[in-house]
């Protein structure tokens, strides 16, 4: 069988090839080392384990995370011989993992981002009440969203929300969170948009420390309220965004009225007025039953004064009663007292008959 | 009343109608017919409220891609 003949180029465009093959993308984890950044455009260090090294390259455009010397780092890369024979690997995506190289990042990238104001408590916008339109960015099978629509729902109604269904961690998942917040900003009309995520390891919730991802939530029109993670956890994200909630439970809180509270309200307001009712209905009672007992109050007297007025008068009528006076010893005389004529004369206990027998003038 | 009336604005209704019981319009012989209304506007509060349900729907749009 005759070898093939390549020439160095179709030789390496050949290994390309096969590398191509094998390997599409491959994702690799490892340490970082003698990272630099070349012409503010290119991005070059290697990969490297107890044993082994590998040439990393990359476009700084693409570097989303704060990665030094000592970092350890996974990275979603295309391998490739270069032009003048060096194996390395295009880096697609690249994500500190462990608590050490993140703890590391998140501080590193706060200071830069604060320094350009993205956190910066003025930016903040409240959540307005009475929100109807709501938008979710989160995975529909996690837990974190499962806990937020269960709330959501046993809290209030009436509510229009639209989901975003995307990956919530690993490569990838920033990516797609932006493209969701994009479409959120760009093609809805919600009010609000909620992105929630359950608890998980530190690997988990690595990016919402995503450089990209902060950057689009601090510029969103629409306000953001994020629900990520346990309430110990703390994202680059959340200090972007509007409102935090502590976990997605509580966000679906912050985002609702609640129902049974609203319900206890009006009854609350109806007691009240009940209250007022009875209060009013009382006063009224004790204002009528004043004027009643005045009136009846002044009755009395005027019926006491008319009372001892007629009795005075029925007392000046009975002395002037004739038969007070025949009580006195007093005779009564009716007729014409003229000497001869018969004349009645009446005392208290006779009616005499008697003849005038003298007429005579008396003097006073 | 209309099923169609949000329950905000009846909220806000009910609560204009507890003001006049307060306010100097306050008249003892409409009291009991207001009361009446109020009692009645806080029963169609608390079942629109038990009624009302969410709308979810999620996006068609492969963010993945």
């Amino acid at each position: 069988m005759q070898e093939v003949k390549y020439s160095v180029s179709e030789f390496n465009a050949v290994c390309n090839q096969t590398l191509e093959h094998a390997f599409s993308t491959v994702v690799v984890e490892g340490e970082v080392a003698s990272f630099k950044v070349n012409q503010g455009k290119f991005v070059f260090f290697d990969l490297k384990d107890e044993e082994c090294s590998v040439g990393c390259f990359m476009m700084v455009y693409a570097l989303r995370f704060a990665i030094e010397d000592g970092m350890k780092v996974v990275v979603k890369a295309t391998p490739k011989l270069t032009t003048w024979g060096k194996f390395s690997l295009t880096i697609l995506e690249i994500m500190p993992v462990g608590e050490g190289a993140l703890k590391k990042n998140f501080e590193l990238l706060k200071k830069k981002l604060a320094g350009e104001g993205l956190f910066d408590e003025q930016r903040k916008r409240p959540l307005p009440d009475g929100l109807t339109k709501i938008g979710v960015i989160s995975s529909t099978q996690a837990a974190g969203y499962v806990d937020f629509c269960k709330i959501l729902n046993e809290r209030w109604g009436g509510l229009s929300v639209l989901t975003a269904h995307v990956q919530v961690q690993g490569m990838g998942a920033a990516d797609q969170i932006i493209k969701a917040l994009k479409y959120f900003n760009e093609r809805t009309e919600v009010e609000v948009v909620a992105i929630v995520r359950g608890g998980g390891s530190t690997d988990d919730l690595a990016i919402f420390n995503d450089e990209a991802l902060v950057r689009e939530v601090a510029a969103s029109r629409i306000l953001v309220i994020t629900g990520i993670g346990h309430e110990v956890d703390e994202s680059l994200v959340d200090l972007a965004a509007d409102v935090v909630a502590s976990t997605p439970t509580n966000a679906a809180q912050m985002l609702t009225g609640d129902r049974k509270a609203e319900i206890a309200r009006g009854w609350d307001y109806v007691e009240r007025v009940k209250n007022v009712l009875k209060e009013r209905v009382e006063s009224t009672e004790r204002e009528i039953g004043g004027i009643i007992g005045k009136m009846g109050v002044n009755i009395v007297v005027k019926i006491t004064t008319f009372e001892e007025k007629v009795k005075g008068q029925l007392a000046i009528l009975e002395e002037l009663n004739p038969e007070k006076v025949l009580e006195r010893g007093y005779a009564l005389i009716k007729g014409e007292v003229d000497i001869g004529n018969v004349v009645n004369i009446t005392t208290l206990d006779k009616e005499i008959k008697a003849e005038v027998k003298n007429v005579t003038k008396r003097a006073n | 009343m209309s099923q169609k009336e949000p329950i905000s604005k009846k909220i806000d209704k009910l609560k204009m109608q507890v003001e006049w019981f307060y306010g100097e319009d306050f008249d003892l012989s409409e009291a009991t017919e207001k009361y009446k209304s109020a009692v009645e506007l806080a029963k169609e509060i608390e079942a629109d409220l038990n009624n009302l349900k969410n709308e979810i729907k999620i996006i068609e749009e492969d963010f993945a891609r």
